[in-house]
């Protein structure tokens, strides 16, 4: 029995995201970069109560709003200069899984090993530049539970 | 290059809706206390953010940290200050 927090107790109840659904990650990553935050993951939390390698991505679920692509890039990526844009089909297709976890449109991509970072890697594909780079952030000010 | 007071993936949110990482990964944690502005995230992609808590972690202390803008921003807010004569 691990004494550490579970992603499973975070995952939302929402529906399936269909395949076309883009997730979208600030960049330029890079296998350090993506090797450190799947630790930090195992650093604190488990899943099902086993070790989790874990990567946050953000999931345009609506056509408008702040789920949506611009809604994304303009606040939660807002101080990225570029992003990574892939449909979640193209994950899935790889042999990753996604969680949705926290709280909407956040995900969580899970990797099976370190040896998985490389094919994620891929998977994101080259960086595009965020066209809201720079707008003004809206402060999260308040959201403490 | 740009050394950041505290590195963090700046698309890591948990249930708080805070972007979190750990203290240990402050160049300086003496730094990192609640209501600091911090620059944090990587050389690649800095942002100015605002320490919310530390929070105890069996394995560590995660810190939250509330994304306020780009570097970019507040060095021109900074240029723009011309000190009283």
């Amino acid at each position: 029995m691990s004494d550490l927090p579970d992603l499973r107790d975070h995952v939302r109840d929402d529906p399936t995201p269909r395949d076309a659904v883009v997730l979208i990650r600030g960049g330029p990553d890079a296998v350090e970069k993506l090797v450190a935050q799947a630790e930090r993951v195992r650093t604190i939390f488990v899943l099902d109560g086993e070790p989790v390698l874990g990567i946050s991505v953000y999931a345009a679920l609506d056509d408008i709003g702040p789920a949506s692509v611009d809604g994304i890039l303009a606040d939660k990526l807002v101080t990225y200069r570029v992003v990574h844009l892939v449909p979640l089909g193209e994950l899935a297709g790889a042999g990753f899984t996604v969680l949705p976890t926290f709280r909407r449109p956040h995900m969580t991509v899970v990797l099976g090993g370190l040896d998985r970072v490389e094919p994620l890697l891929a998977a994101l594909g080259p960086s595009q530049r965020n066209p809201h780079y720079g707008e003004e952030v809206r402060r999260r000010k308040g959201r403490l539970t | 290059m740009i050394t950041v007071d505290i590195r963090a993936d700046l698309n890591s949110e948990d249930q708080t809706g805070y972007v979190w990482t750990l203290l240990a990964d402050a160049r300086d944690p003496s730094l990192i206390k609640p209501g600091e502005l911090v620059v944090a995230g990587d050389e690649d992609a800095p942002a100015v953010a605002v320490v919310v808590d530390l929070v105890e972690h069996p394995h560590g202390t995660i810190v939250h940290l509330d994304v306020v803008g780009t570097l970019d921003r507040f060095l021109a807010l900074a240029r723009r200050v011309v000190p009283a004569a």
